[in-house]
Formats: C-alpha cells, sequence, structure tokens
C-alpha cells in the first residue's frame, strides 16, 4: 500500500510540472498579449496610449521577455517564495484573489454534492430495485431532462420564473441589503434563502447522471449468482441489497470524488457566470479572456493540482473499499 | 449652462463662464438633511465652511429637488466603466447635458489665449476634498511635476497633453490659479479634458493623501507599504491608487465627486457610495448637492441578469448593458408592473453596422480588389438596406452611411444616403467597371490573378445581429457576383486581428455621428490608428511610422492626417469643425466604409419618482454617459 502511494505521488508530480509548462503555452497561444486587451481599452478612449507608453507598461510587467523566462519568473516565484505574481486586470495578489472566491466556492461545491448524494442515491437504488415500474419511468424520464437541459439554460429559467413571479433578487448568493452586511443569524438565513436556487440548478446535471449510473450498476449487480445464493441462504431483502450489491455499485461514486475538487474552481463556469455567483469560475474565465497571464496560469495549475489530488484519494479510497482494486 | 466667449482683442481671450453665479449667497446655503446630525454634534462644520467661496450652482433640469434616498445601479464585472460615468464624472471641465460645448466644472473659469497655446484656470477659493482638506492649485502641481513628470509613474506623456512631443507646462500663478502652456497650439485640450483623460488629472491630485505612496516624500517608509500591498513596486502601488479601475478599489482616496466610496470596488461585494459633505456644488435654493443620499452598485457576471433587475424595478437609473432590440421589447413591457419609465440613450455612432473593406490587407490581391472605389460603391449598390431594416432591426432603423448624424453642425446629406439606394443592376455595372467582369462557372467574378474573388469578413460574436445581418449582406453579395464568408470570431480576438492588422475585412458599430465623438473619434472617416479597420497600415502609419506594421499611405490619406492635424491645433468648436468639414469632403468622396444601416435608438430605466433625469441623452464612452447630465441633482420624488 505504502509503494503503491508513493509511486502515486511521484507520478503526480511529474504531471504538474508538465501541465504547468503547457498551460503557460496555451496561455501565450493566441494573438496579442495583456497588452493589447489594455491598449484596446485605451484606444476604446482615443488613442492615447502610444508606443513608447505600451513599451514602458512591456517592460513593467516583463512580457518583452520570452515566453520560458516569463515562466521560470513564475514558477520559482511559486516554488521558492509561494508567490504566484500579481494579476495585470485585478492590480492585486494573485493568491488574495483566489483566496478571496475560495469560502463560497468551497461551499457552494460542498453542499451541491452533499444533495446530489442524498438525492441520486436513494433514487437510483430504488429504480434500479423496483425496475420498470411507473416510478422508475417516471424517474428515468425526469432524468434524462435533467440531463439533457443545459444547466445554464435552465438558471435563466428560473431566474426570469422567480424574479418575475415571486419577486425575488435571484442573482448572487445575498439580496442587496445583505451583500456588505457583517456576519449574522439573519445574513445566513439570507443566503440559505438564495442558496437552494444555484445548488438546486448545479445538483440537477449531477443527480440526473448519478441515478442513471447507479440504476445500471446496480442491475448490473441484482442479478449475478452470489445476490442469489444470498437469498437462498434466506437473508432478508433489504439486508441483501445494502450488504452486498449496493455496496459494489458505489464504486462509481467514490471515483466521483476525483472531479470534485477541480469542480471547486471550474465546475458550472457558465452557470455561476448566469447567476452571477461570488465563485472562482467567472474569475478564470474572465482571467482567460483578459489573457492575465499569471492568474489564468495559477488557476489552471491549481486546477490540474486539486484534479490529480482528488484522483489520487479517489483511487485510495477505492483501494480501501474495494479490495479488488488493490490487488488487481 | 455655461458659456463661451471669445474676445476680439488678442488679450482678451476666450473664456468660460457660469451664468448665474452669485445667484446664491452664503447665508441662504441649506444643510442636507443626513448631515444636519453630525453638524450639531460637532463632528461637521457647518454647510457654508464647507462649501467654496462661489459654489458652482446648478440649474435643475425640472425643478429643485429633496433630500433622500440610494441610486441603485449594476455593474458588470471587475472594470465596467460605469462607475467611473455615473458617479466620478468630475473635473476640471465637463460637457454640457446637450453635448455642444464644453462648461467650467471644478475650475470656476478658464482663460484661452487665441492661439490655444495657454489655459488659465481659476480653480474656486475655499474648495475642500472629500476628506475636508483644502484644494489648491498645490494638488494640480503634484499631479503635474511628481506623477505626469515623474518617468516611473507616467512613461510616456499622453497626446492629448503634448503638442507635438513636447509635453504640457504647468505653472502655479497663484493658490488658486494654474497655467497650462505648450509649445505649440493644443485647440483640443478642453474638449479631451471633459472625455475620461480628465479624471486622470483629479485622481492623481490630492497631493495630502497620495504623498505617502510616493517615493519621494516617503523615502523611508515606502518599502514596508508596497511589501504591505503586496504590490511589485512603488510605482505599481502608486498607480493602483490612482489609475482606473484600480482608484474604484480603495476607499482612502480623497475625491471631489457628488458621492465618496465607503465600500469598494473589490469585484464580488456590493459597491457602497455616500454623500460627499464637501461637493462644491449647491441647487438655486442654496441647498447642497447631491440630493441622493447613496448610491450603490450590485456586481454582476451576466447582462441578462442586469436586464432582469432592470425590468424587475431593481435599478432605479440606468441604461449601461440594456441595449440591445429585444432588450428593448422587455423594458418597454415591465414598465408599469415595475414603477419606471425610458429615457432615449441615444447612440452616439451613426451605423449599427460598418463593413470595413481592409485596403492594406495583407493579402495582395484582395488590396488591389478593395482599393478600387467602383468596387466598393458597387458592393454597397447591392445591399438590400430596406430588407435589413425589416428583418434585422425591426423596422426601427434607416439606411445610412458612416456619416455624421442628422441635425449636427457636420451633417452632410449627400455623404450619409450616398449608394444606399438598393440598385442590383447599377452595382453590377459598376462592378463591371472594376475590370473584374469575368465569371466562373458558378457566376462568381474573377480577380486580378485570375481566381474568384473571394473573402472572410469578421464578426464580432458578441454582436449576434451583426452576424444575422452579414449573413444577408453574404446573400446580396452573391447575387451580383462576390463570394464572401461570415466569420464569427470572439470579440477580443477580432480586436486583436485588427490591431495587428490581420483582417481582411470586419464589421463593427461606427461612424463618427455626433459632432464631438467624430473630432475626438474619426477613425472611420479616414485612417486615424490602427482601429481604422478600413485601412489599418494607413492609420498606424499616422500613430507612429516607425512601427512594422505601418505602411506609407496615399496622397488623399496624408492630405486628411495633416487636416486633423491643424484641427487639433484650433481652439474652438466652430474653427474645428471648419477643418472637419474639409476632411469629411475627402472621406465621402473617397467612400472608404460601406455603412448599412443607422443604429437605433437604446433606452435606459428610470424609476418612476425619479426626476430631473433628461428624456434623451448621448450615449458613448466619450460623453461619459450619463455624467455629463448631473447626477447630483437627480432626486426622489
Amino acid at each position: 500500500m505504502l509503494r503503491y502511494v508513493l509511486r502515486r505521488l511521484v507520478y503526480t508530480f511529474a504531471t504538474l510540472a508538465a501541465v504547468s509548462v503547457v498551460a503557460f503555452l496555451v496561455i501565450q497561444l493566441p494573438p496579442g498579449d495583456f497588452l493589447t486587451s489594455f491598449s484596446a481599452k485605451f484606444a476604446e478612449q482615443g488613442g492615447a496610449l502610444d508606443s513608447d507608453a505600451l513599451t514602458a507598461l512591456k517592460l513593467r510587467y516583463g512580457l518583452d521577455q520570452p515566453w520560458y523566462v516569463q515562466y521560470w519568473l513564475w514558477i520559482s516565484g511559486i516554488l521558492f517564495r509561494g508567490d504566484f505574481g500579481e494579476s495585470f486586470e485585478w492590480n492585486k495578489p494573485v493568491s488574495e484573489l483566489m483566496w478571496d472566491r475560495f469560502g463560497m466556492t468551497v461551499l457552494l461545491s460542498g453542499i451541491t454534492l452533499i444533495v446530489t448524494w442524498i438525492v441520486a442515491l436513494p433514487i437510483g437504488i430504488y429504480s434500479a430495485v423496483r425496475r420498470y415500474s411507473w416510478l422508475d419511468y417516471v424517474v428515468t424520464f425526469l432524468g434524462f431532462l435533467g440531463l439533457a437541459v443545459p444547466s445554464f439554460l435552465l438558471a435563466l429559467a428560473l431566474m426570469y420564473v422567480f424574479s418575475r413571479y415571486f419577486g425575488m433578487s435571484v442573482s448572487g448568493l445575498f439580496s442587496p441589503a445583505y451583500v456588505n452586511a457583517e456576519w449574522s443569524l439573519a445574513k445566513v438565513g439570507d443566503l440559505a434563502m438564495h442558496l437552494w436556487l444555484p445548488v438546486f440548478v448545479l445538483a440537477t446535471h449531477g443527480t440526473a447522471a448519478l441515478i442513471r449510473v447507479m440504476r445500471a450498476n446496480l442491475i448490473d449487480e441484482l442479478y449475478k449468482p452470489y445476490v442469489q445464493t444470498a437469498r437462498a441462504n434466506g437473508l432478508g431483502e433489504m439486508e441483501l441489497l445494502f450488504k452486498y450489491p449496493v455496496r459494489v455499485a458505489l464504486n462509481p461514486f467514490i471515483s466521483t470524488i476525483g472531479w470534485v475538487l477541480p469542480n471547486l474552481v471550474s465546475g458550472a463556469i457558465v452557470t455561476s457566470v448566469v447567476m452571477s455567483l461570488p465563485t472562482a469560475g467567472p474569475l478564470l474565465l474572465s482571467a482567460l479572456l483578459a489573457q492575465d497571464m499569471y492568474l489564468a496560469g495559477s488557476f489552471i495549475l491549481m486546477l490540474s493540482a486539486l484534479t490529480v489530488i482528488g484522483t489520487l484519494i479517489s483511487d485510495l479510497l477505492l483501494a480501501w473499499l474495494d479490495p479488488r482494486v488493490r490487488y488487481a | 449652462m455655461g458659456r463661451i466667449c471669445q474676445g476680439a482683442l488678442g488679450r482678451a481671450a476666450l473664456c468660460l463662464f457660469i451664468a448665474w453665479t452669485g445667484t446664491a449667497s452664503a447665508a441662504d446655503f441649506k444643510e442636507p438633511a443626513a448631515l444636519a446630525g453630525l453638524v450639531k454634534d460637532g463632528k461637521l462644520p457647518p454647510v457654508e465652511k464647507r462649501l467654496p467661496e462661489k459654489p458652482l450652482v446648478l440649474k435643475p433640469v425640472e425643478k429643485s429637488g429633496k433630500y433622500g434616498g440610494t441610486w441603485r445601479q449594476a455593474l458588470m464585472g471587475g472594470s465596467d466603466s460605469l462607475i467611473e460615468r455615473s458617479i466620478g464624472y468630475t473635473r476640471l471641465v465637463r460637457w454640457n447635458p446637450a453635448w455642444s460645448e464644453v462648461v467650467p466644472d471644478v475650475a470656476e473659469k478658464i482663460d484661452i489665449n487665441p492661439e490655444g497655446t495657454e489655459y488659465v484656470f481659476h480653480l474656486r477659493k475655499g474648495m475642500r476634498w472629500s476628506d475636508g482638506a483644502p484644494f489648491t492649485a498645490d494638488d494640480i502641481m503634484f499631479w503635474y511635476q511628481d506623477v505626469l513628470m515623474n518617468k516611473e509613474l507616467t512613461p510616456a506623456v499622453p497626446r492629448w497633453l503634448r503638442s507635438g512631443s513636447d509635453p504640457v507646462i504647468v505653472e502655479k500663478i497663484d493658490d488658486s490659479t494654474v497655467r497650462f502652456r505648450f509649445s505649440g497650439p493644443n485647440g483640443m485640450l478642453l474638449e479631451n479634458m471633459a472625455t475620461t483623460f480628465g479624471s486622470d488629472i483629479l485622481a492623481a491630485a490630492p497631493a495630502h493623501y497620495l504623498k505617502q505612496f510616493h517615493k519621494k516624500y516617503n523615502p523611508d517608509g515606502i518599502d514596508k507599504l508596497v511589501a504591505e500591498a503586496k504590490a511589485a513596486n512603488w510605482s505599481a502601488l502608486f498607480l493602483n491608487k490612482t489609475s482606473f479601475p484600480g482608484r474604484w478599489r480603495n476607499t482612502g482616496r480623497p475625491v471631489l465627486d457628488p458621492w465618496k466610496l465607503t465600500v469598494p470596488y473589490g469585484g464580488t461585494t456590493q459597491v457602497v457610495l455616500e454623500r460627499n459633505p464637501y461637493y462644491f456644488k449647491v441647487d438655486p435654493n442654496g441647498q447642497q448637492l447631491p440630493y441622493i443620499d447613496r448610491v450603490t452598485f450590485d456586481i454582476m457576471g451576466d447582462q441578462q441578469a442586469i436586464v432582469l433587475k432592470a425590468i424587475n424595478g431593481e435599478l432605479d437609473m440606468q441604461n449601461q448593458r440594456l441595449n440591445g432590440l429585444e432588450t428593448r421589447i422587455v423594458l418597454a413591457q415591465n414598465r408599469e408592473r415595475s414603477g419606471y419609465r425610458l429615457f432615449k440613450a441615444q447612440p452616439a455612432w451613426s451605423n449599427a453596422m460598418c463593413i470595413a473593406l481592409n485596403q492594406t490587407s495583407k493579402n495582395p490581391v484582395l488590396r488591389e480588389i478593395f482599393r478600387k472605389k467602383e468596387f466598393r460603391v458597387g458592393l454597397s449598390l447591392a445591399i438590400n438596406r430596406e430588407e435589413l431594416n425589416d428583418l434585422i432591426y425591426a423596422g426601427q432603423s434607416q439606411p445610412y452611411q458612416a456619416a455624421p448624424r442628422p441635425g449636427t453642425a457636420l451633417y452632410d446629406e449627400q455623404m450619409a444616403t450616398q449608394y444606399t439606394k438598393y440598385d442590383p443592376k447599377a452595382a453590377n455595372e459598376m462592378l463591371d467597371k472594376t475590370g473584374f467582369s469575368k465569371r466562373d462557372a458558378q457566376s462568381f467574378r474573377l480577380g486580378p490573378d485570375g481566381k474568384r474573388i473571394s473573402f472572410a469578413i469578421d464578426a464580432a460574436t458578441s454582436r449576434r445581429y451583426q452576424i444575422d445581418a452579414l449573413e444577408l449582406v453574404r446573400k446580396y453579395w452573391a447575387a451580383v457576383g462576390v463570394e464572401m464568408q461570415v466569420r464569427a470570431v470572439e470579440e477580443s480576438f477580432a480586436f486583436a486581428r485588427m490591431l495587428a492588422n490581420e483582417q481582411d475585412g470586419l464589421v463593427w458599430i461606427g461612424g463618427g455621428g455626433y459632432d464631438f465623438l467624430g473630432l475626438l473619434d474619426p477613425k472611420w472617416y479616414f485612417p486615424y490608428e490602427n482601429q481604422a479597420a478600413f485601412a489599418s497600415a494607413w492609420g498606424i502609419y499616422f500613430q507612429n511610422p516607425n512601427d512594422p506594421n505601418a505602411e506609407e499611405p496615399p496622397e488623399h490619406v496624408k492630405k486628411q492626417q495633416a487636416l486633423y492635424v491643424q484641427m487639433q491645433k484650433t481652439p474652438g468648436a466652430t474653427g474645428q469643425f471648419a477643418v472637419m468639414k474639409q476632411i469629411l469632403e475627402i472621406t465621402r468622396d473617397q467612400f472608404y466604409v460601406i455603412g448599412t444601416n443607422m443604429e437605433a435608438d437604446n433606452y435606459g430605466v428610470v424609476k418612476n419618482n425619479m426626476r430631473n433625469v433628461p428624456e434623451v441623452m448621448p450615449d458613448t464612452f466619450f460623453y461619459m454617459t450619463p455624467g455629463p447630465t448631473n447626477p447630483e441633482q437627480y432626486f426622489y420624488e
């Protein structure tokens, strides 16, 4: 087990190093750099930024250097000083910007994940056990609907309905009155009032997908000989179901943990933009559009790190849960 | 509002003044209700001590108002210019609401010599920053000596503050008078100062606050401040305090605006501003402005979310991000339910879609084709603009070229309407005149290289209606034997291609429209800069002949560029318009850009009980909508 973990860790670092180079290159691929979009903004205002000023700014941001020098400046800062650099667009340290958004992102993704599991597990089990019952059909229908409707569209439609017919302020996570207020019971209440809508939108897709997966997996298991044997030995239906086939069918749930961490950052960017959620996704998107290199690069690096670590955790969990994985 | 007068004698000079200054005397000034308590407790001096000796007396649009209320607006993303426009429009001089002239603002009076080389700004005696510190000529001198003339902070002096390559010289005459002196004429100084540039002066002026961040004044402590802010160096730290959008992320900065920040523009939380107790304007009854106590901006991620807020009555007055045909219909439908009315935000440019064929394209064959005027005229005649109007603009628009708007000083009917009549026969005849009359098997014309004339036009995906319109244009042009492909690209990508002169063709909103827009941003009238998409390389040449992408333009372009330089040296709008007309005559004859339809009017929302908001205002960054309409005199009934 220890060797397994060590080997995985070595791979992890190699992957991260490669990803950081590729990410940096990809961000630099589109024509122009941050100054192109910056001077575009200036030019819009009358073209006062002449080439002398641009050269000076290029020097200030180090954009006149070849990409590998810029890369080294950035990565050495992270490795040796834990400094992710400064965001050109926001004129703030990258780390500060990322931490700003982290709390709400974790909260929202965490709740979404829990809701997804709570809803998807029982429904998936039910519709596998009572296959082709009318409730199974209903759930299957809703499941496909949830998979098919893009979440940003669902978000837009729900926002319209709730603001038009219920007069709710539906954007963001707080009412305007509470956005800047100190934390208090009332503010938590306000958050709860606003949280369910994004959670519903974000969870729909995942729930629908997990119901399908759970149902399919469990159906595979239900008709295997060991289930029949257990039943022939007189084990109660419920005890049997939860002790054996459900446990085996749970594997894909554990695998999804690998996706949860990167989803914290990039999950449902479009939905977050539409709903004006103060999470990390919209920040990443705007950084990429503005070619704000250090911010975008750090985000992508974080994302890759989270994906790799998430995968590692889920592999370890799987190994712990299912001996077959360990010995394979 | 104000008035410009020109004396007969050389030394009498041009001057700007306010017509009704002095109608209110010190005894009449009235304390805003929200501040009465603070004054009573002795935490704030009484109103007559806070106002300058001669406050600016502002005539309200409809009537004098009463105090109170919160003005709710919404921003999109992290660097929205609305905050700068709606509550940051304070400068030495400003536009009048009708956008027909420049009037005094922070400066009480401006004397200009007839050559346009010297501008004397008379500041208001006794004026104060929002923190109570005095605002004097020394503040302007700090901006000049320690910001503008500091190479680390300003590597290159902006063009509007230069004459040729010589930067402005600013001199202090006395505590409330400064003189801007140029080595040659700079006729456009005041116009430029009334645009977004003007705010850069006052933002970098509060010396008593900014000195701590300046290396010269705080050589020992600056390193600690830089480290605390995790800034790259002291100049980055300083510029974060003074330049847009950084200056809105800082509540410490003293301002002269009607409101001051209490919660900064950080990107996620709501931005909040409260009244500036030292604001220098009063209404004719002596009530200190602004009427509205508080301003908030919610930060949204998406335009539709802002529209939703508007139709739900959660925006009190705003037009930014509410553009577009579909939006207009939704806004109109929800007026009664949500208790708002609409005001007209007239696009200051004239054309909803200018088609620019790049005469300096990197493809030599296309370059040869696009440079033939008959080719451009033929393509223009082939467009069915009435059909475009019906299908794309819901009949709200009209056929129009990239020309000044009707009713402006520069309006030229021929220029606005030439070649707009749909006539495929004349179009074919005109195209035959180019010599490209041979056709291939699919009836497409062959170019000078014997191959089919075929090119792509970039269209920004953010303006979907342009892509739809361009698809129709593709059909019209195919009918006269010219093949065009619509290339939908992301907006900033399209922009980057244009800056590098990589586009063969591009569609964009544009055309000078309002007089001052054409003067300040003439890129659709002649190759003025790299954004003149119909001849980027010539425009780049005008800004910087040594740029690797620059190309020497032909004579007619050079003449226009020379005339524009001449106009920049001409003081006074009358003289400037006269020169501009000469430029436009060449534009009309050259027919660089194919215009399609006039941009239809957009609308903004304003709550029924909010008064003193004009019913029509120009909408452009150069006017800084809605700043010049004096938001400080908006009020709730």
